[in-house]
Order: C-alpha cells, then sequence, then structure tokens
C-alpha cells in the first residue's frame, strides 16, 4: 500500500490554448487532511475533476488510493466521497430522499452519521434541493459526502455559503470524523484562514503548477520575517533572502530556511535585530503567488519562475 | 482550564499548545496528576489538526512535562522537568531580550524595567 492517497505525475489537462492543469505533481499523504490551495482560475477544480474521472487528461498520470485515473475510476468511486463546485444534487428530491437513494450504493454508508450531519449542520432534509439556499444546498452535499463513511473525501469548495457557525460546526465535524484511523481529506479553498487550522498539508497551485507542498507546521517555522537596523545591511536577494524592503537604517527581511545563521550573521556584522516572526500561510501565499508581478520593494519569489503565459 | 490557539500568528500550533501548557503548570492552573483531554478531543475542542496536538502531546513528554499510559490517559507528571540549567537559561534568553527591547523602547529605565519581572513574579507566586 503507498503511503500516499492521491499522487499524481505530472498530470496535465489542456484546453486549446489554455494550460488549467501543467504538469501537477500531487502528493497526499494518506491519513492527512490536505489544503489545495490557489486563486481563481488557478487550476483547483480542473484538477480535482480530472482525479475524480470527469475530465480526461491530456497527459501524465494519477492514482487515487493506489488505483489508476481514470482506468480503475468504479472501484476509486466506491472508496472516495467528492463534494463538487456546483453543488448539485437532484432538485426535486429532498433530504430524507436523496439518503435513501444514496445509501444502497456504497458499502460503508453510515445513517448515525447522515443523521449526525443533518442535526449539527442544522439542515432541513424535508424539503426540496431546488427550493434551499445555497448554504443548506452545501450542507447537503456535505452531509451526502460524509456519511459515506469513505476513506477519501474530496471537498471543491466546501465552505461556500455557510455561515460562521456552521462553518465551525463543520471543521469540528471534519476532524472528529477524519481522526478515524487511515482517512484523508483532500479540500480545495482560497479561504486561507479556515485552512490553516485544520490543515496539517498544504499545495498552493498557480497557472496550473504547485508551487509548493510541504506540511504546514514546517511552512511556519521556515519562513520568517525580520527586522534589522544597521549600516550596509545586505541587499542581494537570493534563493534565501527573498525581499528587502528599506526605510532609512532600517530594513524588513523575509527570508526562507536557517533564518538562525542569518539574524546571526546580521549580528556579526553589527545590525542590531529589532525582531523576528514567522510569516503565516495567508503572508507565504501572497508571497509565493504575486511573485510575478514585482513591486518597487523587490519582492522576489522563492521558487524560480514557472509561470505559462496564458490564463 | 481553555486552551486558545491562532493561526494568524504563524507560530507554529503545536507550539503554542506547548507553550499554554506550560504556562498553566507553571501558574498552578494545572497540577501534578490532572488529566489532559485526548488528542481527538483537544483538536475537535480547538478545530485543529489532530495531528498538531500530537505532536505538542510528543513534544511535552519528551521534555517531562506531561507523561502518557497507554490506553489510560495523559497526565500532567509527577516532576518539574529536569533540564539543565544551562538548557533552561538558554530557553529563557529569547524571552528575556524581547523584555528588555520592549522597555527600552518605552523609555523605561533599568529599574522599572526590573521591576516589572520582578511584579509578574510575585503575581505567580501567588496564584500556585
Amino acid at each position: 500500500m503507498s503511503e500516499f492517497a492521491i499522487l499524481t505525475d505530472g498530470l496535465m489537462k489542456h484546453y486549446s490554448e489554455t494550460r488549467a492543469v501543467d504538469g501537477l505533481h500531487l502528493h497526499v499523504p494518506r491519513g492527512s487532511l490536505y489544503g489545495f490551495l490557489g486563486r481563481n482560475g488557478a487550476g483547483k477544480t480542473t484538477t480535482i475533476r480530472t482525479l475524480m474521472g470527469l475530465l480526461r487528461p491530456t497527459g501524465g498520470s494519477a492514482r487515487m488510493l493506489d488505483m489508476r485515473v481514470p482506468e480503475e475510476q468504479i472501484a476509486i468511486l466506491q472508496r472516495t466521497a467528492y463534494v463538487s463546485e456546483k453543488k448539485a444534487l437532484p432538485p426535486s428530491m429532498t433530504g430524507e430522499h436523496l439518503v435513501r437513494f444514496n445509501r444502497p450504493f456504497y458499502r460503508s454508508w453510515s445513517d448515525a452519521l447522515a443523521a449526525k450531519c443533518a442535526q449539527r449542520l442544522e439542515i432541513p432534509m424535508d424539503q426540496q434541493f431546488k427550493k434551499l439556499s445555497l448554504g443548506n444546498r452545501t450542507k447537503l452535499c456535505l452531509l451526502m459526502a460524509l456519511a459515506q463513511g469513505a476513506e477519501l473525501l474530496i471537498l471543491d469548495e466546501p465552505t461556500l455559503g455557510l455561515d460562521p457557525v456552521i462553518m465551525d460546526e463543520l471543521l469540528k465535524l471534519l476532524i472528529e470524523d477524519y481522526a478515524v484511523e487511515g482517512r484523508t481529506v483532500f479540500l480545495s479553498s482560497h479561504r486561507l484562514a479556515e485552512v490553516e487550522r485544520v490543515a496539517d498539508w498544504v499545495g498552493i497551485i498557480d497557472h496550473g503548477k504547485l508551487l509548493l507542498e510541504a506540511r504546514l507546521d514546517d511552512i511556519r517555522t521556515e519562513y520568517c520575517r525580520i527586522n534589522a537596523s544597521g549600516n550596509a545591511l545586505p541587499v542581494n536577494i537570493g534563493p534565501q533572502i527573498l525581499s528587502a524592503v528599506f526605510s532609512g537604517s532600517l530594513c524588513e527581511y523575509v527570508v526562507r530556511n536557517d533564518a538562525d545563521r542569518f539574524v546571526a550573521e546580521l549580528r556579526s556584522q553589527g545590525a542590531t535585530i529589532l525582531d523576528v516572526s514567522p510569516l503565516n500561510l495567508g503572508e507565504v501565499f501572497l508571497l509565493l503567488v504575486r511573485k510575478e508581478e514585482p513591486c518597487t520593494s523587490g519582492n522576489v519569489g522563492a521558487t524560480p519562475a514557472a509561470l505559462s503565459p496564458s490564463t | 482550564m481553555q486552551l486558545h490557539v491562532s493561526p494568524a500568528t504563524g507560530v507554529p500550533l503545536y507550539l503554542q499548545i506547548e507553550s499554554q501548557l506550560k504556562h498553566a503548570i507553571a501558574a498552578g492552573a494545572l497540577k501534578q496528576g490532572d488529566t489532559l483531554p485526548s488528542v481527538r478531543k483537544l483538536a475537535a475542542d480547538l478545530r485543529i489538526n489532530p495531528n498538531t496536538v500530537a505532536r505538542a502531546y510528543q513534544n511535552l513528554e519528551r521534555d517531562g512535562v506531561i507523561r502518557t499510559v497507554p490506553g489510560g490517559g495523559t497526565f500532567v507528571a509527577n516532576n518539574v522537568p529536569g533540564l539543565l540549567k544551562s538548557e533552561k537559561l538558554k530557553r529563557l534568553k529569547p524571552f528575556a531580550l524581547q523584555v528588555a527591547v520592549e522597555g527600552t523602547q518605552l523609555r523605561l529605565t533599568r529599574d522599572e524595567i526590573l521591576k516589572q519581572v520582578h511584579v509578574a513574579l510575585d503575581e505567580l507566586g501567588e496564584k500556585s
């Protein structure tokens, strides 16, 4: 059994001129809660739809739970739950109908979990899907996916239209459900704050390529902001110093890897270190995704620029 | 006792949990032998990843702050961490530096800064 629940090798999905997914190498560890992050149009949904067998890849390959996409898709679907971006279910069916309809398709279906979701997420189960609000539609889709008791849960923007109270309940449900041995949750979002709480792995995609894939705690310790003051502070931006913003004799650096050594170096050159603080996920995200538009401060990205001219 | 974590600060969440539990023990809010919530319960309560809580617990156990009885729960350890004095001082140093920097920036005198540390120690002493 592979240690990865989802593994893609140079996955590609091109539409004539547009490279929606452009050589993606994803490694989603089993048992992780993986946040798949990117801006609108970065390629998140196309990647997920390709993984679910709804789109044919242009190139590369993908495996889910050690099975080939799309050749073994039926077996994959048996063990994977999916909430699509569109949050669509048969319009004239109620929640209760849908539970009865979906139950026989899945061996690991749990009525108890369905009831728990309905109660905790406050879902009106006796109303037709088409009469529900956007938030309630999202909740019903989540219920259908969670109650499957699947090994792998794929959620495309699962928080669309949810109010803060339900959002909080959903995170709690996900953690309780996910904490069951071996289960993997792969969720796409551009709401970084919620992902930053619950995820332990993060992948950042932009223009169809992965810019960063790492354990979230490692990202937090890897990127640092350092405020220093002194004369002749180093200005050369390189693989370690990602940006340096000067104002008078003060300089704010953003560094990657080994901040301690950089601080010691600055000190040995007579600089005073005023502050060393870690970057949060939102700041790292902006740093990586915005690199193609260098501002006057001289922001430079962490990884070599690998952007396609399209989109 | 109630823990609070904030992802927005960028400080790894497991470190936030570690320091809050250490603080609670130093302040006497948690005493020797007190039971800590299970990894799964704390993760659900804080809405954070269970692996993050597990990592904090592992580190605290390695430092001798808590101990885990297989199948029996997690407790505040009986004896205070047996770290070397030099290691303890090394851990304290960054906090001392922070106090010094903040105090100097606020243009407080050396005595005023030291007095604040004494006050904080006295307040801790009253609680435990």
